[in-house]
């Protein structure tokens, strides 16, 4: 309320009434006129004054006061372009990066599920599923008997709803002519009722639309964004999902994009029974989908508890049940085997996500703290300097009469202006920044700064803004009235140049930037180290990608591949072409027990007998570029008829055949059903991840072992790997038009996906480092140039009396290094405490890494020395007749 | 400042009984600036003096605090001239700084017929 209903005329008119009054009664009383009226006048006083008061009690004067301060402070901080600027963009790097920083912890962290309730949904989990059965994620991924026991249990989860992806990446598409991938889950038909998303467009599915395994399907806001151009004919129309087609009846609510972390699901389909359309898109096990195959815990499971019952007594109610329905299939359990227990976690938040980005995320929050603290200090230091410059006018201002509280709504006037602008700028920086995060961490689901991050960064720049108001007001009002009086600035200034504050608050960002340095430089080592690590394998000059035909029997897919490979063989520039059942580098592997010579083999004790084994192509090694040690490649001659062959590695000729020749010994899966006589023995190379130790591997040859499904496909061409792909999909359409190439990119770039996390987190961190730097660097030199300026008339007097220039400039050099010493011993035990936190991200470097130390250490000496080097030339450049003369 | 003869036996106004006095007058009917100002001094026994730039501050104090309301009206001799009335609020506030007054009044005559004899200044 600014506003008063009465104006200043209509107050005045009130005042000419009273002289009249007042004048018609004293005339009344017998004076003359003239007299009566100057009699009144007389009387009232000061009419001036009654006015003003009148003006300055409304509440348009105290707006009018804030405006007269804002333009004040807009004048005084104009006077000083350099001061405004450096204070601007410290304060939006600053608060910029935190918002940047905090809004991808909010996606990723923070923020609930996109659906009703999210408190009560549950993700079904257990220790380890029983032996014999095959899992996706042993601990996430339940059997098709479990999901069907499970919710026919009443009372329990109301509904317990089943989701599983088409593919563990992308799956082939085709809307119209062209084929593409999309991401799509099969669900349960209560999958949207629920969890609670609403449709925006059509309708969602029914428990009778999973029984019928009906063809239809919702797709998400953002894929019909994206795909449609949100067009709402797309309803009705056919999605080819592997050449199936499916009807799209539903938009699903902006926003949802399933419920795992990571990706964004593109649309969903009720369960299906089709061989195309099998869980993960698996080809069929023994002709079983993932329905009739009892032994296959494919499936995850997210319920909704029903009304009025617990976690415990959920758990209680469903345990005999999941440990029954988890033997389907096999029998009873081994003997001493234990049961697997069935346990339920918080479906509130992405779990994938919390896990993969948790503590990295959490370590770059601290980070971006501690930039934000430094670039606080900073400002505040710029500040106080700048305000000690300009205590005369302060002091002026108090003798003429300015209260405490003037000054300080003319110090918060002036913070408000450097916060607003600075708080503008670092939205605009943030919301870049954060689009950069969004991409480099690989996150397709909405990174777009919500109300929570807007809350957030108002709530930094309000504490930055009282901060800044606040902290330099003891510096104005310390001059006092009587310093106006004083004849000499540099006398009186001493007192502020040599301020202990300032000398902590140096020494405290050193150690501040000395932690920051020694964090990014552990992080960019672990970086470096991952990005050399040698993969044993010729990398550059690979191209790989995914092929999924729909194929009938064996023979066929032999066929396919072989006709494939001669064709992509034949293409100009290509050296060799190989299969691949799992791709190198995605992170995957298929592991069991193998049986050496007919048996299962017993291992040393600590030992695993676990071996990982591949289903690859001819020429295999020789395109990937890993040696064969002994022996011979898979060659086209091993066929469904030759003998069947099987290629080891040194980890699993190690282990399994210490001290002989493992060529011609006989390797099988453990269920004995398929027998091969190793023929060659391969150098150990990386195969899941950069970041992993070697293991026994084994590889069968595909035509050999009874697959049909999709494979990958590695070409070596020469020059540009990439330049290839057209020519290749165009082989690949001629055999089928239907067929996209899925996910094609470079062998290495593969591999780099690996540690695209640890890349981004230590790119990050050594940005973080380095602005830090920047900014202390920036702070130092501020405050140094200040203290010599403020010191200018003793250098004077010293070099009056015969200080050599080497001195001056010591004098002040020394004062840098001894700061920078304290907080070199300040920082270095906070550094360790900080490697320690983050031990656990770091690859081929010790937490406590001397070189990274060392560097740090040189970087932060450096910082001091560059900043403090101009001031101290100034310092040595000044004249000691003019700085004596100043005043 | 306004002066008369007799100045010296006037007192100033202690701080917020002007409001008190104000709203005394306005009990007995509207009136306007001019008018409360001379009632409190008649009533008074012209030992209050009135400093009217600041009676019309408080009046519009008193306004803004919806103790009185003002009208534009015409005054006995045929002015134009601002009527203030008081207010339900007003009334109550009154009753109340009345008490108030009445209490602090009693309890400055018992300290200052205790008979004690008077005390040093800063006592």
């Amino acid at each position: 309320m600014f506003r008063r209903k009465r104006s200043a005329e209509d107050f005045a008119e009130e005042i000419k009434t009273h002289l009249e009054l007042e004048a018609d009664e004293l005339q009344s009383s017998g004076l003359s006129e003239d007299e009566a009226r100057w009699r009144a006048r007389r009387e009232f006083g000061n009419v001036r004054a009654a006015q003003e008061r009148f003006y300055l009690k409304g509440r348009w004067a105290s707006l009018d006061k804030l405006l007269r301060d804002l333009r004040f402070g807009l004048r005084s901080l104009r006077h000083s372009p350099g001061f405004a600027a450096t204070a601007i963009v410290t304060l939006a790097l600053g608060v910029g990066a935190n918002t940047a920083v905090f809004s991808l912890m909010n996606a990723v962290l923070l923020r609930s599920l996109p659906v009703s309730d999210p408190d009560r949904l549950m993700y079904l989990r257990t220790n380890n599923p029983p032996h014999g059965t095959g899992t996706i994620d042993s601990r996430e991924t339940f059997s098709y008997p479990v999901y069907d026991a499970l919710r026919q249990q009443g009372g329990a989860f109301s509904p317990l709803m089943a989701y599983v992806p088409l593919s563990g990446s992308k799956v082939a598409v085709r809307y119209g002519a062209d084929p593409e991938e999309a991401e799509g889950d099969m669900v349960s038909g209560t999958f949207f009722s629920g969890l609670g998303v609403r449709l925006v467009r059509g309708h969602a599915f029914t428990e009778r639309d999973e029984t019928n395994h009906a063809a239809i399907a919702v797709i998400s806001y953002n894929y019909w964004t994206r795909r449609f151009a949100r067009n709402p004919d797309v309803l009705g129309t056919a999605l080819y999902v592997n050449g199936v087609p499916i009807t799209i009846v539903g938009v699903a609510a902006e926003g949802f994009e399933g419920v795992e972390g990571g990706g964004s699901t593109d649309f969903w389909i009720p369960l299906q029974s089709r061989a195309e359309l099998n869980a993960w898109g698996n080809p069929l096990e023994d002709g079983k989908n993932y329905i009739a195959n009892q032994t296959w815990w494919c499936l995850r499971l997210i319920g909704r508890l029903a009304p009025g019952k617990n976690r415990a007594q959920v758990v209680a109610q469903l345990q005999p049940v999941f440990q029954r329905a988890a033997y389907a299939g096999l029998g009873t359990p081994m003997a001493g085997e234990k049961p697997p227990v069935l346990s339920l976690a918080d479906a509130k938040n992405f779990p994938g996500y919390s896990e993969q980005y948790g503590n990295p995320l959490r370590m770059l929050m601290a980070m971006v703290g501690l930039v934000l603290l430094i670039a606080l200090t900073n400002v505040v230091m710029l500040l106080v300097a700048r305000n000690g410059a300009r205590q005369r006018e302060f002091s002026v201002r108090q003798a003429l009469g300015a209260g405490r509280g003037e000054l300080l709504r003319q110090l918060l006037a002036e913070s408000l202006i450097l916060v607003t602008a600075g708080g503008a700028l670092a939205w605009g920086f943030a919301e870049m920044a954060t689009r950069l995060l969004g991409r480099w961490a690989q996150i397709e689901s909405s990174l777009a700064p919500d109300k929570t991050v807007l809350l957030f960064t108002l709530g930094v720049l309000v504490m930055a803004a009282l901060l800044l108001a606040l902290a330099p007001l003891r510096v104005a009002l310390a001059g006092g009235a009587q310093l106006a009086l004083k004849t000499s600035a540099a006398t009186a200034n001493t007192d502020a140049g040599k301020s202990r504050t300032g000398r902590v608050i140096v020494a405290l960002q050193m150690a501040l930037c000395l932690v920051l340095l020694v964090g990014a430089g552990l992080l960019i080592r672990t970086l470096r180290n991952l990005q050399n690590t040698p993969l044993g394998m010729r990398i550059e000059g690979l191209v790989v990608f995914g092929v999924k035909p729909n194929i009938q029997s064996i023979p066929e897919g032999v066929a396919f591949y072989v006709n494939l490979m001669n064709r992509l063989r034949a293409l100009p520039g290509v050296e060799s072409v190989t299969v691949m059942e799992e791709r190198l580098g995605a992170g995957w592997s298929d592991n069991s027990a193998m049986r050496v010579d007919g048996k299962l083999p017993d291992v040393a004790n600590g030992s695993s007998g676990t071996v990982r084994s591949n289903v690859v192509g001819p020429d295999f090694f020789r395109t990937l570029g890993v040696p064969v040690l002994a022996g011979r490649d898979f060659a086209d001659s091993d066929t469904a008829t030759s003998p069947h062959a099987g290629i080891i590695n040194e980890q699993f000729a190690q282990r399994f055949f210490p001290h002989q020749n493992p060529l011609g010994h006989t390797i099988g899966t453990e269920d004995g059903r398929y027998q091969m006589t190793v023929i060659g023995v391969v150098k150990d190379h990386k195969y899941r991840s950069i970041n992993e130790e070697p293991i026994p591997m084994a590889w069968y040859m595909y035509a050999q072992i009874p697959m049909t499904g999709a494979m990958q496909v590695e070409m070596r061409v020469r020059g540009e790997p990439l330049a290839i792909l057209p020519s290749a999909r165009k082989a690949l359409q001629e055999m089928n038009p239907n067929l996209p190439l899925i996910q094609p990119m470079t062998q290495r770039a593969q591999y780099d996906l690996t540690i695209s996390g640890q890349v981004l987190f230590a790119r990050l961190a050594g940005f973080f480092g380095f602005l830090a730097v920047v900014l202390v660097a920036a702070g130092l030199y501020g405050t140094l140039a200040y203290r010599v300026s403020m010191r200018t008339a003793e250098i004077g007097v010293r070099m009056a009396v015969g200080a050599q220039r080497g001195q001056v400039v010591w004098m002040i050099l020394r004062g840098s290094l001894l700061l920078t010493a304290a907080g070199v011993v300040i920082g270095i035990p906070s550094a360790m405490l900080v490697g320690h936190a983050l031990a656990s991200s770091l690859y081929g470097v010790k937490p406590l890494d001397a070189v990274s130390y060392l560097l740090a250490v040189v970087g932060v000496a450096l910082v001091a020395l560059a900043a403090s080097v101009v001031p101290a030339a100034r310092a040595a450049g000044v004249d000691p007749m003019r700085a004596l003369r100043m005043e | 400042m306004a002066t008369r003869e007799n100045e010296d036996d006037r007192i100033a106004l202690l701080q917020g009984t002007l409001d008190l006095l104000i709203l005394k007058t306005l009990v007995l009917g509207p009136c306007h600036g001019q008018g409360v100002a001379r009632l409190i001094q008649r009533q008074s026994e012209e030992v209050f003096l009135v400093d009217h730039g600041s009676l019309y501050v408080a009046l519009q104090r008193l306004e803004d605090k919806k103790w009185i309301r003002a009208k534009w009206g015409v005054s006995e001799n045929n002015r134009k001239a601002r009527f203030y009335s008081i207010t339900a609020k007003g009334r109550e506030q009154l009753v109340e700084k009345t008490g108030e007054w009445r209490r602090l009044t009693r309890a400055m005559g018992l300290i200052l017929d205790s008979g004690n004899g008077p005390q040093s200044e800063e006592a």
